[in-house]
């Protein structure tokens, strides 16, 4: 495979709990790519969801480092490429990380089109028109137009994800992470979430992907990843994921699962 | 008899001073309610900032103070003086303290310390609001009562942004807004929509809690029931006339917010 240009390299990244009594990550060291789509899987427990919400400093590291874009999110400061010390602000790089939760999390208290344009327009400083024809064509896309009037708690939990999803691309973001964007959908809407994921994955988005579907996993990610106990256990690509497991508790894993 | 007809014939002719009391305590509530809600807001603002001023002596790094700020294996510490030092908000200490105080003294003391305390070092114009209202007994009434109910307003705003799910901000920060941003745009509106019954019942309980101004000379509705007894030796009559004020001005508010607190309730189950 040809080299493609890391976008975020993370450097044996630990969270420890209760002094270190419980080491939710234990030291993870993996480059991401620009394009990759990668695929975390592990049981229960296994810091899936840590290590996803670390990359957007959501939770802040026991110790370790993430790189994005060049810069250590993880310190106060980094030299710019004057080398100046410069303050790491993590606001303007959480706008170039699209993240997607597992209960949508939409804002209740406004209606699918302010849900979109809010960031763009409080952050970015888009106007109001530009932002909306934006979030528009975004709905469009996932077949939700007719519905920018509405408020999220009249959707269908499929709706809402899928709302969820291009609220989060409205910020043009380099990268999209997702944490068990299914799991809490009723199988016939499982579906369509992982439709517009495909879509995503085919137009080139970097995506980071915690899920519990296999099929995805194989289908779509061009890496997986396993962990357990706060460890990376076995990386590959699908293919040598599935067929050919090395690590006895991917092997145990994977019987469990398929 | 103890209470007589005759009386009430008396008291009725102090009418104008019972409407004028009535003006007072309606409006001394009303303000009283704005100022603490405002006051309530900054205290919030304050319990919840993440200003941490020492936290720098926690990331000095690597230099004198790195030992305190990581262990032997490059760990970040979570224990030891310099980690609560860094740890700590003299923002939320203040604010914090400032809640529990007032919370745990007399309404009447506070009321007694601004007055007499406070106010007397500060001349306020002696003008009367609309011809009746004495400027400076009414100002410092509403900033006794202010300074009490924000204090119970910050605990009332400050569960009803707790009660808001951690999920909300995790969406709003990824989104790449401020923290201020998350809290106005996001915490605030959800926040003020779950706790409008309270703050509602907290005006009812000012309305209540604003008799106690007549002791610095405001004159409300008891400061009319005073100066019946004081020119009469009348007491029991206009204590009852008071007491049907005070009724007619919290029963129906209270019927008023559990009707829209239903109404309100019935929307969330759509
Ligand atoms: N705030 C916390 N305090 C203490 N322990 C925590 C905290 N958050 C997570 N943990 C622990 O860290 C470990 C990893 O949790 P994490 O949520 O990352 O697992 P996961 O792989 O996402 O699991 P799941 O598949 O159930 O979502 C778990 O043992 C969890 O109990
Ligand atoms: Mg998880």
């Amino acid at each position: 495979m040809a080299t493609r240009d890391s976008l975020i390299q993370v450097t044996d990244l630990k969270k420890h709990y209760n002094r270190g009594a419980i080491k939710a990550l234990d030291g993870v060291t993996v480059d991401i790519n620009r394009g990759d789509v990668m695929v975390v899987i592990g049981p229960s427990g296994s810091g899936k969801s840590t290590f996803l919400r670390s990359l957007n400093l959501l939770e802040d590291p026991t110790s370790g480092s993430i790189v994005f874009d060049g810069v250590d999110i993880t310190k106060r400061k980094y030299k710019d490429s004057q080398g100046k010390m410069v303050k790491v602000n993590i606001d303007q790089h959480r706008q170039k990380m699209g993240m997607v939760f597992q209960h949508f999390n939409l804002f209740p208290h406004m209606t699918i089109l302010d849900n979109m344009t809010l960031a763009p327009i409080k952050v970015k400083g888009q106007d109001r028109a530009a932002a909306e024809e934006k979030a528009l064509a975004l709905l469009d896309r996932v077949g939700l137009k007719d519905r920018a009037g509405a408020y999220p708690i009249q959707l269908s939990g499929g709706q809402k994800q899928r709302v969820a999803i291009v609220r989060a691309l409205a910020m043009e973001p380099e990268v999209m992470l997702f944490d068990e964007p299914t799991s809490a959908l009723d199988p016939e809407m499982v579906g369509e979430v992982l439709d517009v994921m495909k879509g995503l994955a085919r137009e080139g988005m970097t995506m980071v992907v915690v899920t519990h579907e296999m099929g995805f996993a194989r289908e779509v990610g061009n890496r997986v990843l396993f962990m357990a106990d706060g460890l990376l256990l076995e990386e590959g690509t699908p293919q040598a994921i599935f067929e050919t497991p090395q690590h006895p508790r991917l092997k145990d894993f994977l019987s469990k699962v398929l | 008899m103890f209470i007589q007809m005759k009386n009430f014939s008396v008291v009725a002719s102090y009418a104008q001073m019972f409407q004028e009391g009535l003006v007072v305590t309606i409006l001394l509530s009303l303000f009283t309610v704005v100022f603490g809600f405002v006051l309530a807001l900054a205290l919030v603002l304050m319990r919840m900032s993440s200003f941490r001023p020492f936290l720098w002596l926690a990331h000095v790094s690597p230099g004198v103070f790195g030992f305190f700020e990581r262990d032997g294996s490059g760990m970040k510490r979570d224990s030891g003086f310099v980690y609560h030092l860094g740890r700590f908000n003299p923002l939320s200490f203040l604010a914090t303290a400032y809640v529990e105080i007032l919370r745990s003294t007399p309404v009447l003391v506070q009321i007694m310390i601004i007055y007499f305390g406070v106010f007397q070092f500060i001349d306020l114009p002696s003008f009367k609001l609309f011809g009746f209202i004495r400027f400076n007994r009414f100002f410092p009434g509403v900033v006794a009562l202010g300074m009490n109910s924000g204090a119970y307003l910050c605990e009332i705003i400050r569960s009803g942004v707790q009660s808001i799910d951690g999920g909300q901000s995790e969406a709003a920060r990824s989104l790449g807004l401020r923290q201020s941003q998350n809290f106005q745009y996001i915490i605030l509106p959800q926040a003020l929509k779950n706790i409008l019954p309270a703050i509602a019942n907290e005006f009812v309980v000012i309305i209540k809690e604003s008799a106690i101004t007549y002791t610095i000379g405001v004159q409300d509705i008891m400061a009319a029931v005073q100066a019946v007894k004081g020119a009469t030796s009348i007491i029991m009559e206009p204590l009852l006339v008071a007491t049907a004020l005070y009724f007619c001005l919290c029963f129906p508010t209270s019927k008023i917010i559990a009707y829209f607190e239903r109404r309100m309730s019935r929307g969330d189950k759509r």
